[in-house]
């Protein structure tokens, strides 16, 4: 069997775990999923509010800034879905020795830690930040291809990689810190900016978050295939981002592994 | 009365101490807080442009508030208060409280007063380093009064955070798991306490609404004094209903407490 395969098995069962798991708890399941949605509401009535009062932010209209603000959304609540309580709980299991139970199982470590719990809700509500995307669609009129439409689900699935990365960096820290928390946070400062259009920044600041921080490209790329069209720059710029973040959180999560002494006696 | 303060000073000062033990994680939270007000500057900068005013205040009036709302968090708002009360209950760690002369609100309060000492100074930090970066673009009102009225809004404002707070806390005695709702109530606190836009944004009937409920007493309410977005009239009718809110969250308060008791059981020796 292969090693994708292998690891693809690993996946689901992993999966059903935390489905079931999550039918036990129903009243959580539900109070979590509110909790998203409310956030996510918060995020729609910032945006609503500016446009009470403006026509235009940076160029974009409110349709148009709704749909990269659904973009963001869902990438986010993709990540939250598939590796957010692994990567929190990584910061834990290093500190109290937990980890050990990671090391010991038949598969890549980093693979294991980021999967092992599936987050039903935070999967819920991408489906509602998908239908902010095709509300914001239509209000635009927009009829996009197949081929739109692919290369727009490729983006995304490119984003959901640099969200991945960025949050395995900052929560590796913990190998060297100790205590991750706060240095997690940096991750939630650091995607606002994934709300953004990308003609908001200027000077220093499109330096920083746009080109040494993927934090801008991140959804306004996918945005703009729907908007319009193919782009190479934006696309090509948002697979490279990818496989450089991403060579760069698995580099530093080994590095950090080598460090773990567990915690047990 | 003096030994009731001695003992809420020694509690004060053991939060004082817990609280330096994380000062570098509250250092990297206030770090990492200016990224923060960097998206602030750049959304509303974008929102701005070609606009004079947007709701009666001009861009500089605008970041100076979410300036002075980024202190203020650091300052007067409840952390994980409510998440350390609720376990407290939930490991039975409140049976020591319950066996001596002590209050637990304000042992409590004594420990939230030094956790906030510690942050709203951590926090003065990156504000520091930002400040040359970002002085031109904000612009506080003159007027003395603002600073007198500040005073008391700002205190009764860590009033009703903190007393909040505790009431979720409190949901344990009947809830097991209350992050859930603490999650909630924060998405709920973040917008009516005007943490994500200013309220006066708001459509007039929302914003006439949002004046009566606590949240708009926890951040937006002081935050509105120091920048200039409140009269003086709007300001001690303001002072009247929080000090209003301050007494009924403390009313619920002691009530949850007194029924929560009853249902407790303290369990082990």
């Amino acid at each position: 069997m292969s090693a994708f395969a292998h690891h693809f098995r690993v996946w689901v069962a992993s999966a059903r775990y935390s489905l079931t798991r999550a039918l036990m708890f129903r009243g959580d399941f539900v109070i979590w999923s509110l909790v998203e949605l409310f956030w996510m509401g918060v995020n729609l009535l910032l945006v609503e509010v500016i446009y009470r009062h403006t026509d235009s932010i940076a160029g974009w209209s409110r349709p148009e800034m709704l749909l990269l603000l659904g973009t963001s959304l869902l990438i986010q609540r993709l990540l939250m879905g598939f590796f957010w309580s692994g990567l929190y709980d990584l910061g834990r299991n290093v500190r109290n020795g937990h980890l050990d139970f990671f090391l010991a199982q038949p598969g890549s470590v980093m693979f294991m830690v980021s999967t092992r719990k599936l987050d039903p809700d935070g999967l819920v509500n991408s489906v509602v930040a998908l239908g902010l995307v095709v509300y914001a669609a239509g209000e635009l009129g927009l009829r996009p291809s197949p081929g739109q439409l692919a290369l727009y689900a490729l983006l995304v699935g490119c984003g959901l990689v640099i969200h991945y990365s960025v949050l395995m960096l900052s929560t590796a820290s913990v190998f060297w810190l100790t205590s991750a928390q706060g240095v997690e946070g940096g991750y939630f400062s650091l995607i606002e900016f994934s709300r953004m259009p990308r003609e908001a920044f200027r000077g220093a600041a499109e330096v920083i978050f746009v080109w040494l921080l993927p934090v801008v490209v991140v959804s306004n790329a996918p945005a703009r295939v729907l908007l319009h069209g193919f782009e190479p720059a934006w696309a090509l710029g948002l697979a490279g981002f990818a496989a450089l973040w991403l060579g760069l959180a698995v580099i530093v999560f080994h590095r950090g592994l080598r460090r773990y002494a567990s915690a047990s006696s | 009365m003096l030994r009731a303060a001695g003992k809420y000073r020694q509690a004060f000062l053991l939060g004082l101490q817990g609280s330096l033990v994380y000062r570098w994680n509250f250092a990297v939270r206030g770090f990492f807080s200016l990224f923060h007000l960097a998206a602030v500057f750049i959304l509303w900068g974008a929102a701005f442009a070609g606009r004079e005013q947007v709701g009666g205040f001009d861009l500089r009036q605008t970041l100076t508030y979410f300036t002075t709302i980024l202190f203020l968090q650091f300052l007067i708002s409840a952390f994980n208060e409510d998440y350390q009360i609720s376990e407290e209950i939930r490991q039975g760690l409140i049976n020591q409280f319950l066996l001596k002369p002590i209050n637990y609100f304000l042992y409590r309060l004594s420990i939230f007063a030094a956790a906030r000492l510690v942050s709203g100074a951590l926090i003065l930090l990156p504000l520091a380093v930002a400040y040359p970066f970002i002085h031109e673009a904000l612009s506080f009102p003159s007027e003395p009064w603002r600073l007198a009225a500040a005073v008391p809004a700002l205190f009764l404002s860590a009033l009703v955070q903190f007393t909040i707070a505790y009431c979720f806390g409190l949901m344990t005695f009947w809830f097991l798991e209350i992050q859930g709702l603490v999650v909630l109530s924060m998405a709920v606190e973040a917008v009516l306490g005007g943490q994500i836009f200013p309220l006066d944004l708001l459509p007039p009937a929302l914003h006439a609404v949002a004046r009566f409920l606590p949240f708009y007493y926890q951040m937006y309410f002081p935050a509105a004094i120091l920048t200039g977005r409140i009269g003086p009239t709007e300001t001690a009718e303001g002072l009247a209903l929080q000090a209003s809110w301050v007494v009924l969250l403390l009313l619920l308060a002691h009530a949850l407490w007194v029924r929560g008791l009853r249902r407790h059981t303290a369990v082990g020796g």
